[in-house]
C-alpha cells in the first residue's frame, strides 16, 4: 500500500465530504490491481495473493465490527460460509439464474445477521464474542449433519455456468483475472466502508461504541445502529465467501469452521483495525507467513502465534496503525522543518 | 403543555439495590419553572432518585410523570424526546470525539439545534476541535452539561454538575444555571453538595436521608429545620 493511502485512512476528518484525494487513492488502488498480474509473473504468488485478498476481505469485515461497534466476532466464518453454501445450493438445484443466486447469496447472510444482530448486540464484551462463536458453530454443525442438503463433511462441487455476467467462467477461476476482480472489489469495499464511517451514521455508531449510555441519554436508540453495523460487517464477510466459492468451485463445512473465524481475527489483529484496510494488510502478511513457514515446518501456526504476540506487544495499533502513526510523525516533522 | 402543575413528578418511588432500599417511597413534585435543590448526606439516594426519574434505573414501584403523563415505561432516549435531559455525577461524555462533534450528534436529535448557543453559554466555543479526553476536567464537566442542554430541554436533572470544580467555578456555574433556567423556562432538579450554591439559586429544597424524604421547603425553612441541621448540615459543618 502506498504512503498516501495511509494518510487518508488515518485522517479523522469530521466533514462527511470526500476529498479529491480519496477518489484519487481509489483510482490508484484499482490501477495497482489491474497492473499487478503483469508484474507478478509467478502464478503461485498470484494464487497466494488471490487467497490473501479474499481472506483479507473477511478480515476487513471483522475489523470493521471492532472499529465501529467495539466488539470482537469469533464467528464471522458463519456469514462467509452461509454465502458460499447459498450460492452452491442454489446452483446445485438450478432454481435461479446465477446472477440472482449471487444476489441472494449476499442478501441471505446479511439479513440473517441483521436480525440476529438485533438480539446479540445487546450482549456486552466477551459474552458477545462467545455468542458469535456459538452461532458460527451452529451453522457448521448444520452443514456437517444435514447430509441430505449439504452432503455433510465431504461438501460438494458447485455446478458453475459457462458464463457469468457475459464473461467466461474462467475469469473467476484463473488467478490472473480473479486476482484483479477480488482486489478491485476489496478496494471498493474499503472505499465504501470509508464513506460509511464518515457519514452521520458512522459517526453515530462511533459515539455509541464510545459511550452507549450517554448516546441513549442524548436521544438515540442504540440497538438498531449497532445491528446495522453488524450486518454491514457480515455483508463484507459474505462477499468474501462468495468470491471464495466462485474461485474454488467447491464448498465444504470448512468455510464455516471457527478456525477460519479465528484466522480472520488474527489478520485483523496483525494489521490493526483502526484503519479500515489494516486487516487486509494483516491478511497478506498472514498468508505469506503461512506459506513461508509452512514450507519449512509443520508448526506454522506457532510462527503465526509468535507474530501475533510480537505485534500486540510492540504495536497495539497493529502494523497498519503503527505505519500510519509513523507516517503522521514524519509528516509533522517535515512540516516543521 | 398539559394541565398538570408539575413538570416532573415522582410518587412513592422505590428502588432497591440488593436488600437495601436506596430510594424508599419518595414523593417529589417540581412545578414548572422551579429550580429544586436535592440535598442529603452521601449515600442518601440522590443519584438513585435522578436515575429513576431519568430512566437510567428501572422503577421498582411508584410512578414517574412528566407534565402529568406517566413516563415510567419510556426508555432514556424517549424521555429525552419528551424534553427531559440530565447530566451525570461521574463525567459521562464521548472521550474520543471532538467537543463540537459530540454536540453536533446530540443536536441531530433536537427539534431546534442550538450548538453554537450552548457552546457559547458554557464557554466551550474555543474548544470545538479539541478531543474531549484532552480538555481540562472543568471543561469536561461543562461538556457533560452541554450535552444535556442541546435542544433546550424543558426538564433538567443535574447530578452534582459542579463536582470537583473550584469554589469560583461552582459559583459561576450556579449563576449560569439560574440565568439559563429563567431565560429558557427550564424546570431544574439539582443535586449539589455545596450549601452556598443550593441556598443561593434554588426556589425550594428537598432533603433526602437513607432513601427517604426528610424535609422539603424554601431555603430559609430548610436552614431553620432542626431535623436537617442534625441529619446533614450539622454533620457537614
Ligand atoms: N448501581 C448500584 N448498585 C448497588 N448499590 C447502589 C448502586 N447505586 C447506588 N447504590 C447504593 O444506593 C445508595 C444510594 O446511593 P446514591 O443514590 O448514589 O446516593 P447519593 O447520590 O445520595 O450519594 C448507596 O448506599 C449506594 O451504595
Ligand atoms: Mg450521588
Amino acid at each position: 500500500m502506498s504512503r498516501a493511502t495511509m494518510n487518508i485512512a488515518a485522517a479523522r476528518v469530521a466533514s462527511p465530504r470526500l476529498s479529491h484525494l480519496s477518489w484519487l487513492l481509489l483510482a490508484l488502488a484499482l490501477a495497482v490491481g489491474f497492473g499487478l498480474p503483469g508484474v507478478v509473473a509467478s502464478v503461485l504468488v498470484l494464487t497466494l495473493l488471490t487467497q490473501a485478498v479474499i481472506g483479507g476481505m473477511l478480515a476487513v469485515g471483522v475489523g470493521f465490527l471492532i472499529r465501529q461497534n467495539g466488539v470482537v466476532s469469533f464467528g464471522h466464518a458463519a456469514w462467509y460460509g452461509v454465502s458460499a453454501y447459498c450460492l452452491g445450493l442454489l446452483l446445485r438445484h438450478d432454481v435461479l439464474s446465477v446472477e440472482l443466486a449471487l444476489v441472494l447469496a449476499l442478501a441471505v447472510p446479511t439479513l440473517t445477521a441483521f436480525l440476529l444482530g438485533l438480539v446479540i448486540v445487546r450482549v456486552p464484551g466477551v459474552a458477545f464474542s462467545m455468542l458469535t462463536l456459538a452461532i458460527g458453530q451452529a451453522f457448521h454443525e448444520f452443514a456437517m449433519k444435514a447430509q441430505g442438503v449439504t452432503n455433510g463433511d465431504d461438501g460438494f462441487a458447485i455446478p458453475l455456468p459457462d458464463t457469468l455476467f457475459g464473461l467466461p467462467i474462467s475469469t473467476v477461476q484463473q488467478p490472473e483475472t480473479m486476482f484483479v476482480l477480488c482486489w478491485s472489489l476489496l478496494a471498493l469495499v474499503v472505499f465504501g466502508l470509508y464513506v460509511t464511517v464518515r457519514s452521520p451514521f458512522g459517526r453515530l455508531t462511533e459515539a455509541i461504541r464510545e459511550n452507549e449510555e450517554r448516546a441513549r441519554f442524548i436521544g438515540y436508540r442504540t440497538v438498531l445502529p449497532r445491528a446495522a453495523t453488524y450486518a454491514i460487517s457480515a455483508f463484507v464477510a459474505a462477499l468474501a465467501g462468495l468470491l471464495f466459492a466462485l474461485y474454488n468451485g467447491f464448498v465444504s463445512p470448512e468455510v464455516l469452521h471457527w478456525s477460519l473465524s479465528g484466522s480472520a481475527l488474527i489478520m485483523a489483529v496483525i494489521g490493526g483495525s483502526r484503519l479500515l484496510w489494516g486487516p487486509a494488510l494483516g491478511a497478506v502478511i498472514f498468508f505469506f507467513l503461512k506459506d513461508l513457514a509452512g514450507n519449512m515446518t509443520e508448526h506454522w501456526p506457532a510462527m503465526i502465534g509468535a507474530t501475533v504476540i510480537v505485534v500486540t506487544v510492540l504495536m497495539p495499533a497493529g502494523i497498519a496503525g503503527t505505519l500510519a502513526e509513523l507516517f503522521e510523525r514524519l509528516r509533522k516533522a517535515g512540516g516543521r522543518a | 403543555m398539559t394541565g398538570s402543575a408539575y413538570a416532573i413528578e415522582g410518587t412513592a418511588l422505590t428502588r432497591p439495590y440488593g436488600g437495601f432500599l436506596a430510594v424508599n417511597k419518595v414523593d417529589i413534585a417540581v412545578p414548572h419553572g422551579e429550580i429544586r435543590g436535592l440535598i442529603g448526606p452521601n449515600g442518601a439516594g440522590k443519584s438513585t432518585l435522578i436515575d429513576v426519574l431519568s430512566g437510567r434505573a428501572a422503577v421498582w414501584s411508584g410512578q414517574v410523570r412528566m407534565d402529568g403523563r406517566d413516563i415510567g415505561a419510556l426508555g432514556a432516549q424517549e424521555r429525552r424526546r419528551q424534553g427531559m435531559a440530565r447530566s451525570f455525577q461521574k463525567t459521562n461524555i464521548f472521550p474520543e470525539l471532538s467537543v463540537r462533534e459530540q454536540l453536533d450528534i446530540a443536536a441531530r436529535k433536537a427539534e431546534k439545534p442550538n450548538v453554537e448557543e450552548v457552546m457559547d453559554e458554557l464557554g466551550l466555543s474555543e474548544l470545538g476541535a479539541a478531543r474531549a479526553r484532552d480538555i481540562a476536567y472543568g471543561e469536561q464537566r461543562r461538556l457533560d452539561l452541554a450535552l444535556a442542554l442541546i435542544g433546550r430541554p424543558r426538564v433538567l436533572l443535574l447530578d452534582e454538575p459542579a463536582a470537583g470544580l473550584s469554589m469560583r467555578e461552582s459559583l459561576g456555574l450556579a449563576t449560569l444555571l439560574r440565568d439559563l433556567a429563567q431565560r429558557w423556562k427550564v424546570t431544574v432538579l439539582l443535586v449539589e453538595h455545596d450549601m452556598e450554591v443550593v441556598f443561593s439559586i434554588c426556589d425550594r429544597i428537598t432533603v433526602l436521608q437513607l432513601g427517604r424524604v426528610l424535609a422539603e421547603g424554601t431555603p430559609d425553612e430548610i436552614r431553620r429545620s432542626a431535623d436537617v441541621v442534625t441529619a446533614y448540615l450539622g454533620s457537614a459543618a
